[in-house]
């Protein structure tokens, strides 16, 4: 067997490969949790703003730096993995939805004391807006293929812009709703309303993330196919998500 | 050895390390918090403390870690990160820095686990965490769920790893059905953790909500539901015995072939009928922990029927199992020894599941010790001789020595009497008794006196042989007799490669032959 | 958490009315009355013996091959050929059936030991009983509360109708073989049927604080004369202590009035 004795060799003493970044990363996360729970569960800001102070360059540097390190590594295989995390998303969603269902259809009155009447017009000007980001990143990955960075760059651009309209449409309506005295503590559906909103929110945050860590190396002209095409189901994801959103919380 | 290549090592190998050193750690803190609860338990009133929340904190650290900190990263991230990539040929993971950052969550949640034992208000939820006790309690609730969601986490994106790895990794000419047994069985588990694990992090995580932002999920009075929570919980938390339960019967099945020269009885039939078979109907089951809460009919019929039908691709595997000894050539080392024990240990704890399937039988039996019975035969006994054999049986490979057979052998006895006599007695007083479970002082029971006191003694006995057991690794992993590359004459893959394998595994990836299979023994 | 606020008040008492009427529409009844203890200590007994014959069995043949095919030296084994195409299906398909064919048996007999438990016999005590940390507290149909100590004839079905005031318990009675949950905001039920004069453990059965492990009661199974004796004696007490209002204040029971407990069935309001 010479592959047996070849791997006794002296390639045992090789260099094995490290990063370093999930490490920092994991204490970043780490200290995120300690600052929650000094801010909510022992009420000491200032400590809880220091472990924050200290998670945040974490997160930022552990994220940037494994960018920086991995990408166009892993090409092939990362749009399919992004399959299987997406469904591991889907069950976040499946499961709020199924404590607002649970709630909703077992009230004996619906609905619940407290609520407020939701604007109808802003959902469907932010769902046209999701929409239209999902072509854009199309667009976008469109001219990737033609090699055409200039072009994919401007797109990503638009993208981006339109994904902080959605949020700042939302912030609106929250700022709206909260000051009409309807919040996350006044009864089932305002916990729920915020809830749900705000984790798609976070996924559009995270999305936007995703492309704001892209769309550097790209401009320095690392374009790589993987990445973006992944990035690209991860958006497509949020939007799909957010049909559901508007059907079940603003429509139902 | 360069330490720094340890603690940002990327390699998958050096990764499984660093899960078995930190879950056994889990285990051997859980195990300390079992022993002082017998302490407790083993004569009526206060005894080691006269306050029931520190009982309740012990309880807590002990089945949370146990479960959580020990046998969930034991199985998918041990014996996964260690085996798999060296059974399908691949060089790696498809993510290697993922799968540092996975190891490192897992240790994080360990530190947050831990931080149970500093804090002034430690969490006093037990692993259930139910609300509203857990939204009203003054014990820290939010380090429960962080606990619960960066463990929870580490699996999710370990999960989408090894998906991926098994997807599209496998060494040239190994097909599908020429899989280990084992790869299976990950895949099966892992497929599991991707769609359950959210679901447990979001209830967790609502809890959490509830108590210190104010919100109402939990809360009738504002339109919530208490029901809520348990659904979700066991939505995942049912389908998790059986992300531990895959695995471990993944590493008998192969301790099995290996040990009796054999390949695995009707395979197909413990793939396709066996693992599979579980992941679809491990969805549908999660009623059968909420038998005693007033859900519908309906359901607590239906759910009593698919419950019970998991015994039959259990069955098949088991019978694959037993079959695969048929006309063998069986030695008993210590890793066959632990896998056999495992054997026995989940039929007893896997058929005394059949009673607490009937929903009828179980408006008696909820929650009482005959449950904690049943389930640390299974999952405690059985799961951890599991993995146990699987160390055992890797040893060799990762640190190129051999265990010391006697004091394995030893080991074993100690275990197995000391597991008998504690959950054998369990079982017995609570059917008998009706003891409930989670009681800090029995002192309705005086009945049980003697069973508790032979409880303690169990534990103290099962605690004897996993010291040993430890001792025994430490020892041999140090002053060992060299192992060949392939001690126990195995045709899995990983045995092709030197002991321990070098960084990439193999100079040149492996080709597998046409006739190639991991079972494939020469009649001897 | 502003869990008493106004708005969470006026839900409650919405809740109140419109499941009180459910209820009894859910609780299926009976004419007939079984005893669901005896039920389950059959078949108990019953699934006791289907399963240790599923143990010894496999236990047998499995220690049985791990004598008969040790590795000895001289004996050939090991490396065994793969089973037929029909072989395989065969041991697949068979005893997936045999195994099949005894979860449905199991089943079955479950199911109907699981109508007798739920279906409650119209002649019967009806008792609601609130939980909190830690007591039990019963009312009877007249008004009457008790607290820890659920006074019932002997020989008459009785009927808990349930709710919690805080966290989740369990009236769990071992002698009668049942238990079930009691949970703010819905209302469950158990039944079971004490036939002697006697006394019997009633126990916390979930885990519900720091003292759950305190939190007892006793049902107290009189005869039934004596039972009805008690029963309007202190009916007449309660009574009069309504007639005398001052006299009131004082001696009203620990417990919060049950009438205003959140009471919402396990269904969907009719
Ligand atoms: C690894 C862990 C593991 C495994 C594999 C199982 C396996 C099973 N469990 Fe267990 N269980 C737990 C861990 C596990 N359990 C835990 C931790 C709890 C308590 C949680 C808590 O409340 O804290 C629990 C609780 C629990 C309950 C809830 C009790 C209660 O709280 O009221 C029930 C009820 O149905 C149950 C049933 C079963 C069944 C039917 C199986 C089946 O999968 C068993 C199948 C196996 C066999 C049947 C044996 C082999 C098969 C044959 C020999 C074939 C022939 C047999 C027949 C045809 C019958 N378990
Ligand atoms: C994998 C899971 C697992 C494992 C391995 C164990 C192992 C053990 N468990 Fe655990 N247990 C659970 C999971 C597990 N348990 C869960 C989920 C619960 C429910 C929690 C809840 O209700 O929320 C529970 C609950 C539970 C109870 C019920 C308490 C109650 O309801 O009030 C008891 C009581 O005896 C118990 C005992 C034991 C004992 C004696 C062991 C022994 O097997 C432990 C043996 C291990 C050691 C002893 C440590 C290793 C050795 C050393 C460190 C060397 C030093 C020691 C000596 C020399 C003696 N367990
Ligand atoms: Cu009340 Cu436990
Ligand atoms: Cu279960």
């Amino acid at each position: 067997m010479s592959t047996l004795e070849a791997a006794h060799g002296g390639e045992a003493h090789a260099h094995w490969d490290t990063s370093i970044w999930p490490f920092v990363l994991s204490f970043g996360i780490l200290a995120l949790t300690l600052s929650f729970t000094l801010q909510f569960v022992y009420h000491l800001s200032l400590p809880a703003v220091i472990a924050l102070g200290i998670s945040l360059p974490l997160i930022l540097g552990g994220i940037a730096g494994w960018t920086g390190e991995a990408m166009g590594t892993g090409e092939g295989l990362s749009f399919a993995s992004m399959g299987w995390f997406i469904l591991a998303e889907a069950m976040i969603f499946v499961s709020c939805f199924a404590a607002y269902w649970f709630g909703r259809l077992e009230a004996p009155v619906w609905p619940l004391p407290g609520s407020v009447e939701l604007p109808k017009a802003l959902p469907v000007l932010m769902t046209i807006t999701l929409v239209t980001s999902s072509f854009t990143i199309h667009r976008a990955e469109h001219f990737l293929h033609e090699k055409n960075q200039s072009a994919f760059v401007q797109w990503v651009l638009i993208t981006i812009a339109l994904g902080l309209a959605f949020l700042g449409m939302s912030g609106f309506e929250w700022n709206h709703l909260i000051h009409e005295g309807f919040t996350i503590q006044t009864n089932l559906f305002g916990t729920v309303f915020y809830s749900i909103t705000g984790l798609h929110g976070s996924h559009v945050l995270v999305g936007l993330g995703i492309f704001v860590a892209g769309v550097f190396p790209a401009m320095k002209g690392n374009l790589s196919p993987g990445f973006w095409r992944t990035a690209g189901l991860y958006w497509h994801f949020v939007d799909i998500i957010w049909f559901f959103v508007v059907s079940q919380v603003y429509f139902w | 050895m360069n330490l720094k290549e340890w603690v940002f090592t990327t390699d998958h190998k050096r990764v499984g390390i660093l899960y078995l050193i930190g879950s056994v750690a889990a285990f051997v803190v859980a195990g300390i918090m079992a022993l002082l609860m017998r302490a407790e338990l083993s004569a009526m009133g206060p005894t080691l403390t006269a306050n029931p929340t520190t009982y309740n904190v012990w309880l807590y650290a002990h089945g949370a870690v146990m479960i959580l900190g020990f046998q969930i990263p034991a199985l998918t991230g041990f014996a996964a990160n260690y085996a798999i990539p060296l059974m399908i040929g691949a060089k790696d993971v498809a993510f290697p820095r993922l799968n540092a950052f996975s190891v490192w969550l897992f240790y994080m949640g360990v530190i947050l686990a831990l931080l149970t034992f500093v804090i002034p208000d430690p969490p006093d939820v037990l692993w259930t965490g139910y609300p509203p006790y857990s939204t009203i309690t003054t014990g820290n609730t939010a380090l429960y769920t962080f606990t619960v969601l960066l463990i929870g986490f580490a699996s999710i994106i370990a999960g989408v790893n090894f998906i991926t790895t098994i997807a599209y990794m496998r060494a040239k000419g190994l097909t599908w059905n020429k899989l280990n047994f084992f790869v299976w069985s990950i895949l099966g588990s892992f497929v599991m953790q991707l769609i359950y694990v959210p679901v447990l992090g979001t209830a967790v995580l609502l809890v959490s909500f509830d108590k210190y932002l104010g919100t109402h999920f939990f809360d009738p009075t504002m339109g919530g539901d208490v029901l809520t929570y348990q659904n979700l919980f066991w939505f995942y938390s049912h389908p998790a015995v059986y992300v531990i339960f895959l695995p471990f019967m993944g590493i008998i099945m192969d301790i099995f072939a290996t040990f009796s020269k054999n390949r695995i009885f009707n395979y197909k039939a413990a793939v396709y009928g066996g693992v599979w078979g579980i992941v679809i109907i491990s969805g549908e089951v999660w009623i059968h922990h909420l038998y005693v809460t007033g859900m519908p009919d309906w359901l607590r019929i239906g759910q009593m029927v698919t419950t019970l039908m998991i015994s039959v691709p259990v069955g098949l595997m088991t019978i694959s199992l037993v079959g695969t000894l048929y006309k063998g050539s069986i030695t008993f080392e210590t890793p066959m020894l632990y896998a056999l024990g495992t054997m026995f240990l989940f039929l007893v704890g896997g058929l005394t599941g059949i009673p607490l399937a009937v929903t009828s039988l179980t408006v008696n039996l909820s929650e009482t010790y005959y449950v904690v019975g049943h389930f640390h035969y299974v999952m405690a006994v059985a799961g951890s001789l599991a993995i146990f054999s699987g160390v055992y049986y890797w040893f060799p490979k990762m640190t190129g020595r051999m265990v010391n057979e006697t004091w394995g052998r030893i080991a074993f006895v100690f275990t197995f009497v000391g597991a008998n006599v504690i959950f054998w007695t369990m079982m017995n007083v609570g059917v008998k008794e009706g003891l409930p479970r989670r009681y800090y002082d029995w002192a309705q029971f005086p009945q049980v006196a003697h069973d508790q006191m032979v409880m303690t003694i169990g534990s103290v006995i099962i605690g004897i042989g996993f010291a040993i057991m430890l001792l025994n690794w430490i020892l041999s992993a140090a002053f060992g007799k060299k192992a060949g590359d392939n001690p126990w004459e195995s045709k899995s893959l990983e045995w092709t490669t030197a002991s321990p394998p070098p960084h990439g595994n193999w100079p040149k990836p492996p080709v597998l032959a046409d006739d190639w299979s991991p079972y494939a023994y020469a009649k001897r | 958490m502003n869990k008493h606020s106004k708005i969470g008040a006026g839900l409650l008492a919405l809740a109140g009315s419109a499941q009180a009427l459910a209820l009894d529409k859910y609780i299926p009844t009976t004419d007939r009355i079984g005893d669901p203890a005896a039920g389950w200590n059959h078949l108990w007994s019953e699934v006791l013996v289907d399963i240790t014959i599923m143990g010894v069995l496999f236990a047998v043949v499995l220690a049985y091959l791990m004598v008969k095919f040790r590795r000895r030296p001289g004996v050939e084994g090991g490396g065994v050929k793969e089973l037929s195409v029909g072989a395989a299906i065969g041991w697949a398909i068979i005893p997936a059936f045999i195994f099949l064919a005894d979860d449905l048996f199991v089943a079955a007999n479950g199911w109907q030991l699981w109508n007798l438990q739920r279906t409650v016999p119209a002649d019967r005590l009806e008792v609601r009983l609130e939980s909190g940390m830690y007591s039990w507290d019963y009312t009877y149909p007249n008004g009457v509360r008790t607290q820890n100590v659920l006074k019932v004839p002997a020989g008459k079905p009785v009927l808990l109708r349930m709710t919690s005031r805080d966290t989740i318990h369990n009236h769990y009675m071992p002698d009668f073989k049942v238990k079930e949950d009691s949970m703010p905001g819905r209302i469950t039920y158990l039944w079971f049927y004490p036939k002697e004069p006697g006394k019997h453990l009633v126990t916390c059965n979930e885990y519900c604080g720091v003292s759950h492990s305190y939190m007892s009661g006793q049902v107290e199974v009189m005869p039934p004369e004596q039972y009805q004796a008690w029963y309007e004696e202190e009916g007449a007490k309660l009574k009069a202590a309504a007639a005398a209002p001052a006299a009131t204040e004082g001696s009203a029971p620990a417990a919060a009035p049950t009438a205003g407990a959140a009471a919402q069935d396990n269904k969907k309001p009719a």
